[in-house]
């Protein structure tokens, strides 16, 4: 299988946090979510793919080209909208984009033009009056108007309203139809990779939890609710994240045919999960670990 | 790197103009009271030298840019480089106008040839590598904060140099010493004689100084998370 891009063993330190030997790949022609909780580390990958940090340790391939030796030619060919859209903010969209279309040698000024028609950008208006959403719709007509071939979004339709939001993602998976183009997309709103996400890689506190293709996830994951005698013993190890209410305990596994199996006529309630509630779950859990960690 | 020459150009426009206004205040009344092409022409250019990276990189940390620029397919060396290459520019630009002011100016005391000499453009542009050898390091790696690390760097260690010498008897003497090497300094290079070996020493002094300070900051900037 052909990769747009391999993570492996990926770590970098900071003071307080550490992103731990992440490690995942996205075949060409396919969309990853990039999921977990805040403070996850979802942005440091992307900054490590894009070298806007540097690695401490491991090794990340674009195209099959290590993303420090090669740097120039894979950042040609790869488009990038960032949480923060740092453009500059006294230049008019026209400018801005102006300076920024020379470093692409397969930058395409009409489509850029249609792009922005299509956003509502307006090109005469300065980069500082725009709206959150109007300067991420501006990083993504700069993505897509040198055709790149990975493109990396950091949290886009954070700010985006609901109608731009379904047009991008119906946008995001008409692009990966030509077999060439993949994304790799960050997001808290679990639901919009539902709509388009062929992987899904979840981070939890710096550490990967699984990446996966997005049926096999949903597929093999589950939301069990029952008494808290079915969660205990030998039984435990099948769950995750527990949550105890007043009418039972609610858990994640991530083996629905071994629940299914173990926990057959003893009232369990098994249903599919939902990404946001895996995010949830495993999210609370990783809180937990580290609180009891801490003492 | 034009590239990046043109988008540092285009961003900063307006700040070079109007730090090129503002000095043309003090330059108008400098060629009125400076009788000395040389400390004319040194003070002016040292003036401009530390008013453009104020500029460039103040804005730079202002609109989050440095993210930008590194996610763009160049490679964080040829950033370095452009830096170096814009602030240059920048100077070279000051020193034109400074030139073009002691010309136009009608009371002006200085003699256009006197700033045009091969002596004093020579030591204005040592005299600048050696500022910009301190402080572009520190701007590209720290950013606007940087220069006030720097600058409140020295202060503290001025601070601590005087209480020391108070403290030790005979007050300010590492201090005095210091300013008074700046000071021989700055004579020798004003008053030398403007001999062929002076000059390529001189010439050799600013490549050097240069070249030194690209490699640090380069090193510097490789290192530096965005």
């Amino acid at each position: 299988m052909e990769y747009a891009l391999e993570a492996n063993g990926l770590r970098k330190e900071y003071p307080g946090f550490t992103l731990r030997d992440v490690s995942f790949a996205l075949p060409r022609g396919l969309i990853m979510g990039l999921i977990g909780p805040n403070g996850a580390g979802k942005t440091t990958v992307i900054k490590l793919i894009l070298n806007i940090v540097r690695r401490t340790a491991g090794e990340v391939r674009l195209f099959g080209l290590d993303n420090l030796a090669r740097e120039e030619e894979i950042k040609s060919r790869t488009g990038f909208v960032l949480d923060e859209t740092p453009f500059y903010g006294y230049l008019k969209v026209a400018a801005a984009a102006s300076v920024i279309a020379p470093f692409y040698r397969t930058w395409d000024q009409a489509r850029f033009e249609t792009l922005c028609r299509e956003f509502e950008l307006p090109l005469k208006r300065r980069v500082n009056a725009l709206s959150r959403g109007m300067k991420m719709k501006l990083a993504l007509a700069v993505a897509l108007a040198h055709g790149a071939e990975l493109i990396l979004l950091d949290e886009p339709t954070s700010g985006l309203d609901p109608v731009f939001r379904r047009d991008l993602l119906e946008r995001l998976s008409g692009l990966i139809q030509d077999g060439r183009t993949s994304v790799l997309f960050s997001t808290h709103i679990t639901s919009d990779l539902e709509r388009v996400a062929d992987y899904i890689t979840l981070l939890r506190e710096g550490e990967l939890v699984f990446s996966a293709p997005r049926e096999e996830v949903l597929e093999k994951w589950a939301v069990v609710k029952g008494g808290p005698e079915l969660f205990e013993g030998g039984n435990a190890v099948l769950f995750r994240g527990l949550v105890r209410g007043p009418y039972g305990v609610t858990a994640l596994t991530p083996d629905i045919e071994e629940a299914r199996r173990r926990l057959a006529g003893r009232g369990a309630v098994i249903e599919r999960v939902r990404l946001d509630e895996l995010v949830i779950f495993l999210g609370r859990e990783g809180r937990r670990e580290k609180e009891a960690g801490r003492e | 790197m034009l590239k990046l020459l043109r988008l540092e150009y285009l961003f900063n426009v307006r700040q070079l103009l109007i730090i090129l206004a503002i000095f043309s205040l003090y330059f108008a009344y400098a060629v009125n009271r400076v009788e000395s092409p040389g400390v004319f022409i040194v003070t002016t250019s040292l003036m401009v030298g530390l008013g453009i990276p104020f500029a460039i990189m103040g804005r730079e940390d202002k609109f989050k840019t440095a993210a930008l620029l590194c996610s763009l397919p160049v490679r964080r060396s040829t950033v370095v480089l452009s830096k170096f290459a814009a602030t240059w520019a920048a100077i070279l630009l000051g020193l034109g106008y400074n030139v073009f002011l002691t010309a136009v100016l009608p009371f002006s005391k200085i003699p256009l040839g006197g700033v045009l000499s091969v002596k004093n453009l020579l030591v204005s542009l040592f005299l600048m590598s050696m500022l910009f050898a301190v402080i572009l390091p520190f701007t590209i790696r720290f950013g606007f904060v940087g220069i006030i690390i720097l600058l409140t760097g020295c202060q503290l260690l001025g601070i601590v140099t005087l209480l020391l010498g108070q403290l030790l008897g005979g007050a300010g003497i590492p201090l005095r010493l210091f300013f008074r090497a700046v000071e021989r300094g700055l004579k020798f290079l004003l008053h030398h004689q403007a001999t062929t070996g002076f000059l390529l020493v001189l010439a050799a002094g600013i490549i050097a100084v240069n070249l030194l300070a690209i490699l640090v900051s380069r090193a510097l900037y490789a290192r530096r998370d965005l």
